[in-house]
């Protein structure tokens, strides 16, 4: 029997759904070996009671979504946490930087948006996560690689180290070599270091790298000539509500 | 080996000769830097460079390649096609030539050769040419600043001309048709001595690399390895650009279907974290055992082996190291007891 | 452009597995399986020599590839014999198989124990947990020449009693006289009658003759300081006493780098070395 997959929506833009529906090439393949039964961007009807995968895209920002997660990890088997805002906060979770009130009024006004909010938070800081796809968006080639190990029950393997050597691959000329800052330092690797192929620095989208070693990139900020605080500042961009460790 | 004078307004029709028998791959500006890329014009090729971001073997033993292709249901292999390419290599410096002979010694190992490896190095023309010292430079301190062999043709710039060292039947063959070339003279021989003696005497600094597996097992416990854990990034570009890093992964990757997959080799590093992890642990958790093993490896791991280390001086890690880890400061540290700073 | 094409015989590509049918599985543990492979191609399964000690890649296609050592006796013809353990990806995707299901098979690997050194001696074989795995080769190598052997002696060592591999036949061994077998657990349960302890703690009831013996030691890491602790105090040589190592051996042909050990490869080095080359190796024990 296929595994049956339901595909959910938080906090977010769509952007990674956008993605899956963007891989024109395979997506007809995928579907014939899983079970579409729910996918909220794309399909009316309601969740269904029983699923086997839950793939989840954007951040937790309101009681209902933590309500939603907690009952998504007791029916499925597995949990896939798609883009930087389900996986680490991302964007929504700039807003843990100041007082959540003050941001909802200077954003909407007085509109009556998300009741019952709270700070925006990456999934995993609600319920755990067997899979991941990071980045913002979605790398289509990478979410394949990663449906797979869940259709064949096999563990994650996200890369948990930093992104220069897929960066050197490119042959990219190094932007601190250019006077520039580039999180690729300290960031998880995985995406083919696309960005800074692409002649931009990495602004960390995938998440702070868990084997990176943030002490030593301050220290290479400074011998390059940059402020030290600046690793921190381009951090927020997508990592505020990780624990960054020093 | 014989000798050819090649003049060099010869060079872009001997590239253009070559060129109808060999796909060629020659050193070409990028950005501020340099690369080894596809020519796809003469012009293009510079001679005169210093250093490339990536070394050439990824022409050899390439960052990603398909092992085989397989059915899932019957675990059976259905295709294992080598795309084995007739290349030329056009522009190495005597490290890089050095640094695809050391890493013959892994894989074209008599007892096990790699077929892969092997059926590209044998479609691989090489062409060497000579190089000054950049700053970054020590492969003086190996001696793999000269190379004798491991090359089809090799150039040593005597000003106008190259000195031409041919060392192989299909190295003559391609000179002989694609360039006019001319026999070389004393005075020639007097040029190319000089070349040699101007390349060495630019080396800025030098390095004692005496006794080297010694002091890697005697100071084995030496704090210098935890300073240098603490400056590690983790990250994996020493070996990445290491010209003699042959380290590997194999896994599978399926198709969407999950019907079919291929089996995939990719470059891995020793500095990456569970690079020696089991079911049960990590033999090397932490980035100071990380970063030891690798100088531990060069220096004397692949020497028990080989007899020789496994670094030809090239310089890209010094480079492409932002946290200042590199082969000079690791081995003063050895040698002295502390990094300095 | 040329391609060559490698679909021709095995042989020529150490990279790729040779199918083997699964012909039995045994439930040994509730981690534990043991299988019976036998290589399908005829020629490939005469050319299949090996020794105690050696390992081999388990290929699964889709899954990957990960060495396990092998459990029978060389003089066991046509078959050979896994113990392996679900622990990770591609021994959890073994432990779903059926019998009768087709596997990948890379190897003989490595350098296995000095059986024929070994001959004409005594010999103390330890284990600890699922390092009888490749012991069990050896103890079985050594039974089917029993007569060339002096004393053999088995200190087998495991967590519980429910995690004993191969118990039942180990219960029948401590009744024979030719091998002197002794199990103990760090956790008994009701039923367990035996020794109680760690592995290290049977060196007090065991006699050796210490210029006439082998050792043989295999086990998880934390073992091997103690047990050889106990080894020496019997006087044993150091380069009579033999351990096998487990690393991360994912080619099996000292290429891919990731087994290394001090300065050299477990996977063609080892994955048995004897305690003196073992004592010169950073970060073996």
């Amino acid at each position: 029997m296929a595994p049956r997959v339901v595909v959910l929506s938080l906090a977010s833009d769509f952007g990674c759904q956008v993605q899956i529906t963007n891989m024109t090439d395979q997506i007809l393949d995928v579907l014939g070996v899983i079970d579409l039964t729910y996918w909220q961007l794309a399909t009316s009807g309601h969740l269904p009671a029983e699923y086997d995968v839950a793939i989840i895209e954007g951040a937790a920002t309101t009681d209902e979504h933590v309500a939603l997660l907690k009952k998504v990890r007791e029916t499925a088997a597995a949990v896939v946490a798609i883009g930087s805002c389900a996986n680490i906060g991302g964007v929504p979770a700039m807003a843990r930087e100041g007082d959540l009130e003050e941001r909802y009024a200077t954003v909407y006004g007085g509109a009556a948006v998300a009741v019952g909010r709270i700070m925006p938070r990456p999934i995993d800081a609600v319920i755990d996560v067997d899979y991941r796809v990071p980045g913002c968006p979605i790398d289509p080639p990478e979410f394949l690689r990663v449906l797979s190990k869940v259709l064949q029950g096999l563990k994650d393997d996200t890369p948990d180290k930093t992104m220069c050597a897929s960066c050197k691959l490119n042959e990219t000329v190094c932007f601190f070599d250019q006077g520039q800052v580039c999180l690729g330092l300290v960031t998880r690797s995985g995406c083919a270091a696309r960005c800074p192929s692409l002649g931009r620095p990495c602004t960390g989208c995938r998440g702070v790298a868990p084997d990176a070693n943030l002490g030593s990139a301050r220290e290479i900020l400074v011998r390059y000539g940059q402020d030290p605080d600046e690793l921190d500042r381009l951090l927020r961009i997508y990592n505020t509500s990780r624990e960054v460790p020093v | 080996m014989f000798f050819k004078i090649i003049a060099k307004d010869e060079v872009p029709d001997l590239v253009r000769g070559i060129a109808t028998e060999y796909e060629v791959i020659g050193p070409q500006a990028k950005g501020t830097a340099f690369v080894f890329a596809p020519l796809k014009d003469p012009a293009d090729l510079r001679l005169d460079y210093d250093m490339t971001i990536l070394p050439a073997k990824r022409y050899i033993l390439p960052e990603r390649e398909t092992l085989m292709r397989f059915s899932v249901e019957d675990n059976e292999v259905v295709e294992a096609e080598l795309d084995a390419p007739r290349r030329a290599l056009f522009g190495l410096h005597p490290c890089d030539v050095n640094s695809l002979l050391l890493m013959d010694n892994v894989f074209l190992d008599g007892g096990d050769p790699d077929p892969y490896y092997k059926a590209r190095r044998e479609n691989t023309l090489i062409i060497g040419v000579s190089c000054m010292p950049a700053p970054t430079c020590f492969c003086d301190a190996w001696g793999t600043d000269e190379t004798h062999r491991g090359f089809d043709i090799f150039l040593t710039d005597i000003g106008d001309s190259y000195y031409a060292s041919i060392s192989s039947v299909r190295g003559a063959d391609l000179v002989d048709r694609f360039a006019k070339g001319r026999d070389i003279t004393a005075e020639d021989t007097a040029a190319f001595q000089e070349r040699s003696a101007a390349f060495k005497a630019a080396f800025e600094h030098e390095i004692d690399t005496s006794q080297l597996p010694v002091l890697l097992d005697a100071k084995y416990d030496s704090p210098i390895w935890q300073e240098f854990g603490e400056m590690c990034l983790a990250c994996g570009a020493c070996s990445t650009v290491c010209p003699t890093c042959y380290c590997f992964d194999v896994h599978d990757e399926l198709d969407a279907d999950q019907k079919h997959g291929e089996r995939v080799r990719t470059w891995d590093s020793c500095q990456f974290k569970d690079f020696a992890g089991v079911a049960h642990g990590n033999f090397r958790d932490s980035r100071a055992s990380r970063v030891r093993y690798r100088y531990y490896h060069k220096q004397w791991g692949y020497l028990s082996r080989y007899e020789k280390v496994l670094c030809v001086g090239c310089g890209r890690c010094t480079r492409a190291c932002k946290a200042d880890i590199n082969p000079p400061r690791v081995v003063r540290a050895l040698q002295t007891g502390v990094v300095d700073r | 452009m040329t391609a060559s094409t490698l679909a021709s015989p095995v042989q020529l590509n150490p990279y790729r597995p040779w199918p083997a049918r699964i012909t039995s599985i045994i439930d040994l543990t509730p981690q534990e399986k043991l299988f019976e492979l036998r290589l399908i191609d005829d020629a490939t399964r005469d050319a299949f020599d090996f020794e105690a000690g050696q390992f081999v890649e388990l290929s699964l296609f889709g899954v990957g590839e990960a060495p396990i050592s092998i459990s029978s006796a060389p003089s066991k013809q046509g078959f050979i014999e896994l113990c392996i353990r679900d622990s990770g990806d591609v021994t959890g995707a073994m432990h779903a198989k059926q019998c009768g299901d087709i596997v990948g098979l890379r190897g003989p690997f490595g350098r296995g124990f000095p059986f024929q050194e070994m001959k004409g001696h005594d010999v103390l074989l330890v284990a600890g947990g699922l390092g009888i795995a490749p012991l069990k080769s050896l103890i079985n190598h050594i039974h089917d020449d029993r007569h060339e052997f002096g004393k053999v002696t088995i200190l087998y060592g495991a967590r519980t009693p429910s995690e004993i591999l191969f118990r039942r036949q180990f219960e029948m061994w401590q009744h024979r006289e030719d091998f002197d077998l002794m199990l103990t657990v760090d956790r008994p349960d009701e039923t367990w009658e035996g020794e109680v302890g760690l592995v290290t703690k049977l060196f007090d009831k065991i006699d050796l003759d210490p210029d006439n013996t082998y050792g043989a030691l295999c086990g998880p890491p934390v073992m091997y300081k103690y047990v050889i602790a106990e080894m020496r105090k019997k006087d044993l040589d150091v380069d009579k006493i033999y351990v096998s190592f487990e690393r991360r051996m994912k080619c099996g042909i000292g290429k891919c780098g990731h087994c290394g050990v001090g300065h050299q490869y477990v996977c063609v080095d080892g994955p048995v070395f004897n305690y003196w080359e073992a004592m010169n190796l950073q970060e073996a024990i």
